[in-house]
């Protein structure tokens, strides 16, 4: 037990940092550094045993269960075709206005984002609508491209965020609980992007031309091709929620509803289901390696008492609590910006949360925050991935000029950060008002 | 698609199938005094075939999350070597994972460990963990020395 020591820890933390720049699987450099780091510190026997454990625990987790079924039910959703539709009705409500079709782009990020829960697909799947659409209309380049680029990152801040499983199954924390306290910063970020919106079409004009008004037959028809999936996103948000039924079933209420509703539409068939579960398994794989070797790995920190040290430093250093969640802020954005979102959250989640829990914040808070520092960097140039997915669809657009789209959006998720800080009730609030 | 791969994701699918049937039956079940026992067991059970399947194909597609910083930035033949090189170190991850599932459930294998209220074997589910730790392993290992293409 010699080495068990936070020097340990330290070396292994660099380790990993240098194993994720050079390309190595994140799981895998997760899973690796953690298992030679407890040989090391507690021996090879206990470190093989560990593994073992952790990979036997991890696959028959029954909250585990809930990420691959809103995955399906997201591509049964998206067979369906419901990125188009919910695009069309907010389109034929808001299309109108100055604008609008950008506001439209928002909300069907927010609504696609509520059946996704993936950034990178939110964005890709809008994308491929709504940036034809705007660029037919008119919009500028900039504007089109920024604002879905941004509405993307819905699809990880509302339920059911990919991210936010991750992060209950990793820390250990209620995923219900993480579902609701992240509506009211997931539904305040859209509305500061509409807020974006609407001060940038009225300094200029021009980027976004007023379209012609849908009448109220066409607007009832838009919503009627809608209705069954809202009612269905509403009933599987509302029943977590409400605590009718836990995240896990939820996810299977939703994947049941997504297939009756993919039959009813007659958009279900063999192709359609194997379309399905090869992409959802596709996707559960990469992320069920992630969670293996980030278990493994935050065994390791915590035998070492890294994140104690680290904790007593940031004590010592006398920044108070919101000094110390700048701080924080900071080197989560610094690292977002050569660290994918996903191994941004699972390295620091070991260190920082026990320093979390030392200032009296919630666990819960941390994991709305988390995620809301790793959605910025989706769209912090120069990693940012949601940039260079839009790019992949509008591919005539320069990079720079989605950079350049991009930062007014960015400027605001900046401050909605800052306040998720300074004021933790908007994460909080609602669980407590609900009595989670 | 070869019709493996085919057939593997069809399992893997309908096991997520399953699980949603389950606990689909089991909310409905609770609601209307008529619960379902041992539906977490169940679907206990989906996550692992689900799971493990899951693994083995997005190793296979080599689809799992990397950064691509450095990579993306260096010639090809230095980034083929890399990749052999992250493709080895993940393969050594994974055999190591292998060899602890495989330690465990060698030790607990006459222990004839079952689930509490279906009374599920534990011994096929944690042969079949182990199965698909070595099947992972093995597919790095061959991305880390298969002959260029």
């Amino acid at each position: 037990m010699i080495y068990a020591n936070p020097v340990t820890g330290l070396v292994g933390l660099c380790v990993l940092f240098a194993m994720l720049i050079g390309g190595v699987p994140i799981g895998a450099a997760l899973g690796l550094v953690g298992l030679v780091g407890l040989a090391v510190a507690i021996g090879p026997d206990a470190a093989l045993i560990k593994g073992g454990v952790v990979v036997m625990d991890t696959l028959t987790r029954y909250e585990l269960g809930t990420l691959p079924l809103f995955m399906l039910m997201a591509q049964l959703f998206f067979a369906a075709n419901a990125s188009r539709d919910l695009f069309d009705a907010a389109a034929k409500f808001f299309g109108h206005r100055r604008g609008g079709l950008a506001y439209a782009s928002i909300a069907g990020c927010a609504g696609f984002g509520a059946v996704n829960g993936s950034s990178l697909a939110t964005a890709a799947t809008i994308g491929l609508v709504a940036l034809p659409e705007m660029r037919k209309r008119g919009y500028s380049d900039a504007l089109a491209t920024g604002t879905v680029a941004a509405g993307g990152t819905l699809g990880q801040m509302l339920p059911p965020s990919g991210a936010l499983i991750v992060f209950g199954i990793i820390a250990e924390q209620s995923i219900g609980k993480l579902f609701t306290a992240t509506l009211i910063p997931g539904l305040s970020q859209m509305l500061f992007y509409c807020i974006v919106i609407w001060v940038l079409t009225r300094l200029r004009p021009g980027i976004a031309p007023p379209t012609e008004r849908a009448g109220w037959p066409e607007r009832w028809r838009a919503l009627a091709r809608i209705w069954d999936m809202i009612a269905l996103i509403s009933l599987v948000l509302g029943g977590i929620a409400l605590g009718w039924f836990s995240p896990g079933e939820a996810s299977s209420i939703g994947t049941a509803g997504a297939l009756a509703i993919a039959a009813v539409r007659g958009r279900l068939s063999l192709a359609v289901l194997e379309r399905a579960f090869t992409e959802t398994l596709r996707t559960s794989g990469l992320i069920f390696l992630v969670i293996i070797g980030a278990l493994i790995f935050s065994v390791f920190v915590s035998v070492t008492g890294l994140a104690d040290a680290i904790g007593h430093i940031v004590t010592a250093l006398g920044f108070g609590r919101i000094g110390t969640l700048l701080v924080m802020a900071v080197l989560l954005l610094l690292l977002g910006s050569v660290l994918d979102g996903l191994a941004l959250m699972l390295l620091t989640t070991p260190i920082l949360l026990p320093i979390i829990v030392h200032l009296g914040l919630s666990p819960i808070w941390f994991g709305i925050f988390i995620v809301r520092a790793m959605e910025i960097g989706f769209v912090h140039p120069p990693l940012g991935m949601n940039l260079y997915i839009i790019q992949g669809v509008a591919r005539d657009v320069p990079i720079m000029r989605i950079f350049k789209g991009v930062l007014p959006f960015l400027a605001s998720d900046l401050v909605h950060l800052l306040l998720i800080i300074l004021f933790p009730a908007i994460a909080m609030w609602l669980p407590g008002v609900l009595g989670q | 698609m070869t019709i493996v791969v085919r057939i593997a994701a069809w399992i893997g699918g309908l096991a997520l199938v399953v699980a949603t049937a389950t606990n689909t039956l089991a909310v409905i079940g609770r609601r209307t005094g008529l619960p379902l026992h041992g539906a977490i067991e169940i679907v206990q059970v989906c996550v692992l075939i689900a799971g493990g399947i899951a693994l083995v194909l997005a190793t296979g597609w080599d689809a799992h999350a990397r950064i691509r910083l450095i990579l993306d930035r260096i010639g090809e033949r230095p980034r083929a070597v890399g990749l052999r090189i992250c493709a080895a170190l993940a393969g050594v991850t994974f055999a190591a994972l292998c060899v602890g599932s495989a330690w465990i459930a060698s030790d607990l294998w006459r222990a004839h460990e079952m689930s509490e209220i279906l009374g599920i074997s534990w011994q096929p589910l944690r042969a079949f963990a182990t199965a698909a730790m070595a099947v992972v392993a093995g597919l790095f290992l061959w991305s880390a020395v298969r002959p260029q293409r």
